[in-house]
């Protein structure tokens, strides 16, 4: 048992860094495309009320002061708020929210598990009682993520199946995929919340086995804690699978699509991509296409009187 | 409704009900308000794909064969498939998958979308609805997932003629406003998704409005502008522009025309001499009286800034917009400036800008920045007083939403006019009037009877809640839109409600307030004549 945790867990690790690397990769390496913002862009001066540079009398002439720090805590905050759910639909943020914050802190308690791991095998007692500080600061943030990960997840995870099932608007666009994602997470929430209360109540055991992880002398854990283990690591390997890439895309899609604003300058290195893009051959047969023939080539010459 | 009924054969998908659309204020709040909108006639309904929502914005004959009908399904999924690659859509694939892939389906983009709040929420016009489909496809007949991948995935659609018919209806069904994508958390756009739904059908299957391809780009290209205004006409509208102005204003004023190296070239589009010479009038008085060195083109497409090719087809597109640019290069001018025209502002500026290279790629500015510099640092003289009526502003989406030129327009507004107000919301979340991606221009059938009870609802609403102090027809009231369709879009929707006659609100553009504001004119030079 305890080699099959071992494996399957460096397994599932490597699984998921290795999927999303790829999928991070294949959307990074898509041709840049022609522009499609949407205001407001959050790096532009005036980006309070959806303001751009197109507002300047020549433009093109002036220095232009982007603030990408700005658009990037907008996008970070809304991870921790999901402002746009409780504006527009409350009742499912009471839901969606709690589930949002189990992941984060799901994901938090098991990296702090490794770290607390890495400092025991430094020699640093973890435990409320500990002589180091980093230890007593390890062992109660690994208690609180992991015990509120294990509560709002498992909560947020029933009352998003209930919703998808009641709401009309959410039930029609339901796929059996959602229910069996709110099934498992549930799952995985309660496993750990079961482990936690009845079996393990200082998490200390997600901790021995981390250490045993990376000493390569595996333990045995409880029956609680193999079960939360297994589902959260089938989890990682189910992860790539779903939509959840989105917790990495949406930042993608925001800086490379909704707020691309960058002007293409003459000589410039975006007109050097443009001008490869145009001379790749076109397919498409609608009679006025020239099919077989670049974009470039598809444009008649311009038939100038003077 | 289940969404795989698209595929089910039956005469209509839905019936829209006048009980069923969103309530207007008054005096348009009692149920005989809304005038009945036609219905197709049978022989109609026998010759076009009719069968989505009996309202036609394309109008596809029905296949005479099965064959025929076989080749265009066939066709069409070619056409998705060239679409999902680089060589043929690098223009739009990073933007397409990314909302191809990443939607959650939470919904929560559904009540900004003013088509499917209009409607009375039907099933059919909800944003996520046409991308739902698409996924679908993607996923059985492209992807080609196993049956229980598709039961899992909830993907299961039966690919036929019945719904790439429908589909083809179903994206002119969506203004393009890309309301509901500013409110997706995760970046996703389901009107871009409609976007390139038209271009299957374009691109591939040479499937696409009449106004928009052959007597929109089509023609642009060949006679040089989609109203049909030859080189030639030009110049007979522009002598009558001159005497006109002369005739309103006392001031006698040459348009310049392929005046080389000017500072400016301004493009308008082509609809404003026919449809509101006004508009064109007013930039010139405006622009003589700043002492601007600017010019009009009249080689052909140069004349006319107006760009279909945005709404439906990646290669019409490209081919006016090189045109443009080749006018203003043989013209050296220093830059293009686009007048009163939303889409060709998006166009020409924000689409066109990863087209363009070279020495084709002139500077290309808004005219409206240029105006506001005029009358807020007092470069010509101007009277607020004479625009003393409830005026308010509707914010074209191509240029606001889509492009951030939100202030400008209202500096001007704030300093000329004394009962300016803002409609809610306002800005970068407005409504689209309803005539955007095209619809405006859209006159198949009974597709204006739609766009207006429909796709321009919202904006009514907001109009009329903009002046409900004012809205006795004793006071007159000004809606500024400074953009040709959208004014084409109000005077449809106005007429369709006789807006004028029962609350007397006008529409009009913005340099038309200005020239009303100047000092040097003595009679007002908006005249409050309906057209
Ligand atoms: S498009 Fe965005 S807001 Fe709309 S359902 Fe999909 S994820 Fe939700
Ligand atoms: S783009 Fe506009 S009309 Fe189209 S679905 Fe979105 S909100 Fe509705």
């Amino acid at each position: 048992m305890r080699i099959f945790l071992a494996i399957l867990t460096y397994f599932s690790y490597i699984f998921i860094i290795a999927m999303y690397t790829i999928k991070a990769a294949k959307y990074l390496k898509l041709p840049v495309h022609l522009r499609w913002e949407l205001y407001p862009v959050m790096h532009e001066e005036n980006y309070q009320y959806g303001g751009s540079y197109f507002e300047q009398v020549d433009w093109w002439t002036r220095i232009r002061q982007k603030r990408y720090l700005r658009g990037f805590l907008f996008l970070l905050k809304e991870y921790f708020v999901l402002g746009e759910y409780f504006q527009k639909h409350k009742a499912y943020w009471y839901f969606l929210y709690p589930w949002h914050i189990g992941f984060i802190l799901i994901i938090t308690f098991h990296i702090l598990c490794f770290f607390g791991a890495v400092a025991m095998v430094f020699g640093i007692t973890i435990s409320s009682s500990s002589q180091s500080i980093t230890g007593i600061v390890f062992y109660y943030a690994i208690l609180f993520t992991g015990v509120v990960s294990f509560v709002t997840g498992a909560f947020g995870s029933v009352g998003l199946l209930i919703k998808r099932i009641y709401d009309e608007n959410l039930k029609q666009y339901a796929t059996p995929l959602h229910y069996f994602t709110y099934i498992f997470t549930f799952l995985i929430f309660i496993s750990g919340f079961y482990a936690w209360y009845f079996i393990d109540p200082t998490l200390s055991e997600y901790r021995e086995f981390w250490k045993g992880l990376i000493t390569f002398k595996f333990i045995d854990v409880g029956c609680g804690a193999a079960t939360h283990i297994i589902l959260f690591n089938l989890f990682l390997v189910y992860l790539p699978y779903t939509r959840s890439m989105h917790y990495i895309t949406r930042f993608f899609g925001f800086c490379l699509i909704r707020w691309d604003d960058e002007p293409n300058m003459r000589g410039g290195k975006l007109e050097r991509k443009l001008q490869a893009l145009l001379n790749q051959k076109v397919s498409w047969s609608a009679a006025h296409i020239k099919s077989g023939k670049t974009w470039g080539e598809q444009v008649e010459e311009p038939k100038m009187r003077s | 409704m289940k969404i795989e009924d698209i595929s089910k054969k039956s005469e209509q998908l839905i019936t829209i009900k006048p009980e069923d659309l969103m309530p207007l204020p008054y005096p348009y709040d009692t149920p005989d308000a809304d005038p009945a909108m036609r219905e197709l006639t049978q022989d109609q309904k026998n010759r076009y794909e009719a069968s989505l929502d009996g309202v036609l914005a394309i109008g596809i004959p029905k296949p005479e064969t099965k064959e025929i009908e076989e080749e265009l399904i066939r066709k069409f999924l070619s056409g998705l498939a060239k679409l999902l690659t680089k060589e043929n859509n690098w223009t739009f694939l990073q933007p397409l998958l990314h909302s191809l892939e990443y939607c959650v389906k939470c919904q929560i983009c559904n009540d900004s979308c003013p088509v499917y709040v209009a409607s009375g929420k039907q099933e059919i016009y909800r944003p996520t609805y046409r991308p739902e489909i698409l996924r679908r496809i993607i996923n059985k007949y492209l992807k080609k997932q196993s049956t229980l991948s598709l039961k899992l995935t909830g993907s299961d659609i039966e690919l036929n003629w019945t719904l790439i018919a429908r589909l083809a209806e179903l994206s002119y069904r969506c203004t393009l406003c890309r309301r509901c994508a500013q409110v997706c958390p995760l970046g996703v756009d389901n009107g871009l998704i409609s976007h390139e739904i038209r271009k299957i059908f374009s691109q591939e299957m040479g499937i696409a409005p009449k106004e928009l391809h052959e007597s929109g780009t089509v023609q642009q290209l060949k006679v040089g502008s989609s109203t049909g205004i030859t080189p030639k006409a030009l110049g007979n509208i522009i002598s009558f522009m001159e005497d006109e102005i002369e005739e309103k204003t006392g001031k006698k004023i040459k348009i310049p025309v392929d005046k080389e190296g000017a500072d400016i070239l301004l493009l308008h589009n082509a609809g404003e001499f026919m449809a509101w010479p006004e508009n064109t009038e007013a930039f010139a008085i405006i622009f003589e009286a700043a002492g601007i060195n600017w010019t009009l083109s009249s080689e052909l497409v140069g004349y006319d800034a107006v760009n279909y090719g945005v709404w439906y087809d990646d290669f019409q597109f490209a081919k006016i917009a090189l045109r443009h640019a080749e006018v203003a290069k043989a013209l050296k001018v220093k830059k293009i400036s686009v007048g009163e025209c939303g889409h060709a502002h998006k166009a020409m500026m924000v689409i066109a800008d990863r087209i363009l290279t070279g020495d084709l790629n002139i500077p290309r500015e808004s005219a409206i920045p240029l105006l506001a510099d005029l009358v807020i640092n007092n470069k010509i003289k101007l009277d607020p007083g004479r625009n003393n009526f409830p005026i308010t502003l509707h914010d074209p989406c191509n240029m606001v939403r889509l492009m951030g030129i939100v202030e400008p327009q209202r500096q001007i507004l704030r300093k000329i006019c004394p009962q300016f107000r803002e409609m809610e919301p306002h800005g970068v979340d407005n409504y689209c009037c309803g005539g955007g991606s095209g619809f405006a221009i859209i006159q198949s059938m009974n597709f204006p009877d739609w766009r207006s009870a429909i796709s321009g609802r919202v904006k009514l609403k907001q109009v009329l809640e903009t002046f409900q102090d004012v809205i006795s027809p004793d006071i007159p009231k000004y809606v500024c839109a400074p953009c040709s369709n959208c004014k084409g879009q109000i005077r449809d929707l106005f007429n369709y409600y006789s807006v004028f006659e029962k609350c007397n609100i006008f529409y009009g553009g913005l340099v038309e307030l200005i020239a009303n504001a100047m000092v040097d004119i003595e009679k007002p030079f908006i005249e409050w004549e309906w057209h």
